[in-house]
């Protein structure tokens, strides 16, 4: 599945993850994150893009889905960030251009299904 | 949870009716929200189970490989070899329906053949067909003869039925309390998923985890500089809370105690919290008592998926426990809040694992009790051992930071059925909180109901099910809060810890969910703390608010 927006070709997998971590750019979260109905404004708010790379980060150290909490206190954000600004922490997963958790975590964390 | 059905149309529309056609001739329905999700080929081929492919549930074609009957069969006649007890099931029931009613998801659902009886049914007329002298005579004549004695044969259909409903029960084994016999259908779903995993035919929500548990040594993955860096983050929570640093230690060889716990409990709400109460424990007793115990990022898993898919693959994921005590020489092993890992520990491992001679028999350090229970396993619940604690005096406790709590506390299947564990959590709690209430006696202890989301049905794309399933359990947690006001729901477990917030917040959202060593965290006062104006999420204590801010 190919993602036409702001002149950008977006390669993403059959679930809207995208596939190579080293394609995201701040341009490539606000198109991901129109696709996802998040926003329409480019760039992102400040508080998305802290969270989003705090996500990468993350995952570039460690190969794993972080605690909610520990992302927003690390942002110094409110305890429920990632809820209020995306609000389905997964879906910020996916703005932020990381691969597909393992089930366990979908089904450990509040989110849509 | 977003195709889920509201709670009033979902239980509205539980239709206890059966069909008006026999369950021989009534076809499998395999619908969306009930089902899960085929398991990933990458993940059965990691741990080298056979026929790994890409599969829909939906799909006609479930691309079986072309002798599935064949390897169904010989695999039914090993097990029937094997295991005394599954000849015994399929041979006594006398079908009287005692256990019918008492399924959370026969309740949640109205569907017959999520009566206990009928879903053992589902293996057992094969079983008459194949392996018994009246059905190979009786099938001789003709095929309709069969319906008579129960007996049918194995088809695509059947095998799809088999699936369906093998993986709508959660082993939690209500229903054998209940049964005059003792048939523990809970045996018989775990002999049907084996025989399906002969096929490649499990869900991703089982294989995954397994997967990931046989590579990392927990469920969701976490590598050890992961782990680690999640507890540095609890420890910087508990220095904010209450002043104190507490330092764990990791994979420390020379250690008197190892410590195992399930990996939830270091990575989601509420668990973690529960995790919070245990670090604070033992450094309290480090503190008072020069309490010696280590955690492992190797044996970071106490759960154990492998059950959920056959024996070989429990006895895989379990090996970790005693590997990793033998290599960092501890005495013994305290284990954390969950509910099958339990199971397996206390009726599988040490035969399976063991015999674990290179442990001490536990003895307490602290109180000097010798946990007899655990003379041949070597592990204790963390229950027991905080129970043993205060019942000695050994804790100092603030019992009115828990004043905002009124609790009731929900028996896991396995700790209670399993294994016998009542008192216990009973006693912990009474002491670390003012407010507790008992739920109706027939969904309590050994006649606990289910969290409707056991055995690996904890998945997200089979919400209505575990809604379903959940009912029986939060009805009584409604009646409860109604009548007492009840809003904390503790349990001992982390699949009820995720099962339930999900399950309480959808039938009786006024009601959270908490581990009962959260509850031991808040009451603890740690030497040398601060003033506490808050419990262990962060949120303020009524009554306690810091002075200086106002």
């Amino acid at each position: 599945m190919t993602l036409e927006h702001i002149d950008l070709n977006i390669d993403l997998d059959d679930e809207g993850y995208l596939r190579k971590f080293e394609d995201w750019n701040e341009n490539v979260a606000c198109a991901l994150a129109d696709k996802e109905g998040v926003s329409q404004e480019c760039p992102l708010t400040q508080e998305r893009m802290e969270i989003l790379k705090f996500m990468r980060d993350y995952y570039n150290k460690f190969e794993a889905f972080p605690i909610l909490r520990a992302v927003c206190k690390n942002v110094k954000q409110t305890k429920d960030c990632t809820y209020q600004q995306f609000p389905d922490p997964v879906i910020a997963w996916r703005i932020a251009g990381l691969p597909k958790p393992t089930p366990e975590v979908l089904a450990k964390i509040k989110h849509d299904v | 949870m977003s195709e889920t059905p509201k709670p009033d149309e979902l239980f509205s529309n539980i239709d206890y009716r059966p069909p008006s056609s026999g369950w021989m001739d009534t076809p499998v329905d395999i619908k969306k929200g009930i089902y899960s999700y085929a398991g990933n080929p990458k993940s059965l081929e990691y741990v080298g189970l056979p026929f790994a492919r890409q599969w829909n549930p939906i799909d006609e074609d479930w691309s079986l490989p072309e002798n599935w009957k064949e390897i169904i069969s010989k695999g039914f006649r090993e097990r029937l070899d094997r295991f005394r007890s599954i000849k015994v099931f399929m041979d006594i029931c006398v079908r009287c329906g005692a256990c019918a009613d008492k399924c959370h998801f026969f309740i949640g659902s109205g569907d017959p053949k999520n009566m206990p009886v009928l879903r053992a049914e589902l293996l057992r007329s094969v079983y008459r067909n194949d392996f018994t002298t009246a059905g190979k005579i009786i099938g001789s004549i003709g095929k309709n003869f069969k319906k008579i004695i129960g007996a049918r044969e194995l088809d695509l259909q059947v095998l799809k039925e088999w699936w369906y409903y093998l993986f709508q029960c959660t082993e939690c084994r209500r229903c054998s309390v209940f049964c005059p016999y003792g048939i523990d259908t809970a045996e018989i779903t775990i002999m049907g998923r084996e025989l399906l995993n002969l096929i490649g035919l499990n869900i991703d929500w089982i294989i995954t985890p397994v997967a990931n548990c046989y590579r990392t040594g927990n469920h969701l993955g976490i590598q050890p500089h992961a782990y680690k860096d999640m507890m540095d983050f609890f420890s910087d929570d508990i220095e904010e809370i209450t002043g104190v640093k507490v330092e764990p230690s990791f994979n420390r060889k020379g250690a008197e105690i190892l410590f195992v716990t399930p990996s939830g409990d270091v990575f989601a709400d509420p668990g973690t919290y529960t995790c919070v109460g245990y670090m604070m424990l033992f450094h309290y007793l480090q503190e008072k008592y020069g309490f010696d115990i280590t955690w492992s990022t190797y044996a970071s898993e106490g759960g154990n998926f492998g059950f959920f898919t056959s024996h070989e693959m429990m006895k895989r994921l379990n090996a970790k426990m005693y590997a990793e005590a033998k290599r960092l020489g501890v005495k013994w092993i305290i284990g954390g809040e969950c509910g099958h890992m339990w199971r397996v520990i206390h009726q599988y491992m040490d035969t399976m694992n063991g015999p674990a001679d290179f442990l001490e028999e536990p003895v307490s350090p602290i109180t000097g009790t010798k946990f007899e229970n655990a003379k041949s396993t070597k592990m204790v619940h963390i229950a027991e051992f905080t129970a043993d604690l205060i019942k000695h005096n050994k804790l100092e406790l603030d019992t009115s930071r828990n004043d905002h709590l009124k609790v009731t506390y929900h028996d896991s299947c396995n700790t209670s059925r399993g294994m016998g564990l009542l008192e216990e959590p009973r006693y912990v709690i009474k002491n670390v909180c003012n407010n507790y209430y008992e739920m109706p006696v027939n969904t309590i202890r050994e006649q606990t109901f289910c969290c409707g989301s056991g055995s690996g049905l904890n998945a997200g794309e089979n919400m209505e099910l575990r809604m379903q399933g959940g009912l029986p359990r939060a009805n009584a947690v409604k009646y409860v809060h109604e009548k007492h006001g009840v809003n904390m729901l503790s349990c001992i477990c982390a699949i009820d810890r995720a099962a339930l917030s999900a399950s309480v917040e959808y039938w009786v959202p006024e009601v959270e969910v908490t581990g009962v060593h959260e509850m031991v965290g808040n009451a603890l006062i740690l030497p040398g703390e601060h003033k506490r104006t808050t419990d262990l999420r962060s949120e303020p204590l009524p009554g306690m608010e810091d002075d200086d801010a106002e």
